[in-house]
């Protein structure tokens, strides 16, 4: 990872917690001149104030991979808990939250009513959307009940941010005489080859290129998908196979940040203008594939299997006009590398 | 009494004794495997990491009472390490085989019962981790986090090239 991609406000003494505290009190312009004022290093971030757009500050996290199962007061159940509590405690508190796959384990009704009704605990409104674990029992049916669509969109303090379904695939199962169960169970193995390269599909990039149609280049741009939309790990399904197409659909903004799940793991990549980022899940870490990275300073220390939430949290991003955002993991035990604890810039 | 002639006869004698027994041996030795006969052993090996790719992904419900398997955290035995062991394990204050270590995730992790360490069902998954890892230079003792291996084939996984290419 370059400087360019890193945040220094802690060698600097200036957090993250500092900046957004000081910014929901006095404002980002007020922020920007204290800032100057002390000399400290996050002048070229907070110099937002003068920058294009009309984005207010603000802050959302992601929650996501949180595998629950059918078995009572399983201990993903309350790692879930754990980091609505978390996110509850967050100051300032987040405008919303977004959880980006993967509530249940094996598709089924009653772990995706577990998780809503865990989630439902958050102090702030919630979007979603699904991983392949919620979905291939009954191809979404539970899910859109209790989560509703799986593609939307919403404006919000000048930010335009949209979901969409990223773990459509081919259909494998009917060919192949599958049982709903079987299919849910094919799918359930990340490294099974058998079900193919996820998607967005057709009908979803028809819906992106009619959302973002009328957005002007300078709109700030923040998309959820629960694979990585970037060619990180195919084997393990760490892509989307249409991801090459949505970033030509969002080719012409000037900064899109792109949050996804199902890595259980921090990564970071940047390709043009989009910058992606994995998130921690809740459930369990991901050893990390066997590929070169470009930014391999985005990996985590190991997690130590002895410790039950080594290598688990939730995250937080911080949204201003000019630097596009700063991600923060919250990590359950203490398990990132120590820039990492300082913030990403993406 | 011996002499330094007598030791020489004798010496001579076991000699050509030896070169007799060498001879008979390389005479009575069993045939070299066939081609036919290697790729039979070799199909058992793959039969068996076959079996562990299945216990390694939750095939025997005795090894997970919480629905964990170690697929879980482990796909493609990333992070297993096979090639470390044995080496000194903080979880069991003491230096094991992998063995040791596949039944304390069985036992912690998965909730389940552990396998016994010479079962079919260890040996299988062993296989699997180490089949995976094959070519590896053996590291034993070695800690630091090590890369997984890239998996280009194995029982039920032939290598299949997304065709996506790797962006940048």
């Amino acid at each position: 990872m370059t400087d360019a991609t890193r945040i220094r406000g802690r060698q600097t003494g200036f957090s993250r917690r500092h900046f957004l505290g000081l910014a929901g009190q006095t404002g980002i312009a007020t922020v920007a001149a204290r800032a100057i004022g002390w000399n400290l290093g996050l002048v070229e971030i907070l110099s937002a104030a003068t920058g294009k757009g009309a984005v207010a500050p603000f802050s959302f996290a992601i929650i996501t991979d949180s595998h629950l199962f059918s078995i009572p007061n399983h201990k993903f159940d309350k790692a879930l808990e754990d980091a609505v509590a978390q996110v509850n405690a967050l100051a300032p508190a987040p405008d919303f939250v977004v959880y980006t796959g993967d509530i249940a384990q094996n598709g089924k009704e009653d772990q995706l009513v577990k998780g809503k009704s865990i989630l439902a605990k958050l102090k702030m409104p919630l979007k979603a959307i699904p991983g392949e674990h919620d979905w291939y029992l009954d191809l979404g049916k539970a899910w859109n009940g209790l989560f509703g669509r799986e593609t939307w969109s919403f404006d919000h303090k000048g930010v335009h941010l949209i979901g969409l379904n990223s773990i459509l695939v081919r259909d494998f199962w009917t060919g192949a005489g599958l049982s709903a169960q079987q299919r849910m169970g094919t799918m359930e193995m990340l490294e099974s080859p058998i079900a193919g390269p996820w998607g967005v599909r057709d009908v979803q990039l028809e819906f992106l290129r009619k959302d973002v149609a009328k957005l002007g280049a300078g709109t700030p741009i923040v998309i959820f998908t629960h694979s990585p939309l970037w060619d990180y790990y195919p084997r393990w399904n760490f892509q989307t196979e249409d991801a090459p197409q949505i970033r030509e659909i969002l080719s012409k903004f000037d900064h899109v940040v792109s949050m996804h799940g199902h890595v259980h793991q921090t990564i970071f990549n940047k390709i043009g203008n989009l910058s992606s980022a994995g998130a921690l899940s809740t459930s369990w870490p991901w050893p990390y594939p066997p590929v070169q990275l470009e930014y391999p300073g985005s990996q985590m220390n190991q997690a130590d299997p002895a410790n039950t939430k080594d290598g688990m949290g939730t995250q937080v991003v911080n949204l201003d006009s000019v630097s596009g955002g700063v991600l923060n993991y919250e990590p359950f035990a203490n398990s990132l590398s120590p820039w990492l604890k300082e913030g990403v810039k993406v | 009494m011996n002499t330094i002639s007598t030791l020489s006869r004798h010496g001579l004698a076991i000699g050509a004794i030896g070169a007799g027994l060498l001879a008979a041996a390389t005479i009575s030795a069993r045939a070299p495997f066939t081609d036919a006969q290697i790729a039979e052993q070799q199909q058992e090996l793959l039969e068996v990491v076959n079996r562990g790719r299945d216990l390694w992904h939750g095939s025997n419900p005795e090894m997970s009472h919480n629905g964990l398997a170690c697929g879980n955290c482990h796909p493609d035995a990333a992070a297993s390490n096979p090639q470390t062991f044995p080496k000194w394990v903080p979880q069991l204050n003491a230096v094991a085989p992998m063995r040791e270590m596949i039944n304390w995730c069985i036992v912690h992790p998965q909730d389940g019962n552990q396998l016994d360490v010479n079962s079919a069902d260890m040996v299988a998954l062993e296989a699997y981790a180490v089949y995976l890892y094959r070519g590896e230079k053996l590291q034993p003792g070695f800690t630091l986090p090590t890369p997984p291996v890239p998996v280009k084939s194995g029982v039920g996984y032939p290598y299949k090239s997304s065709g996506l290419g790797v962006d940048k």
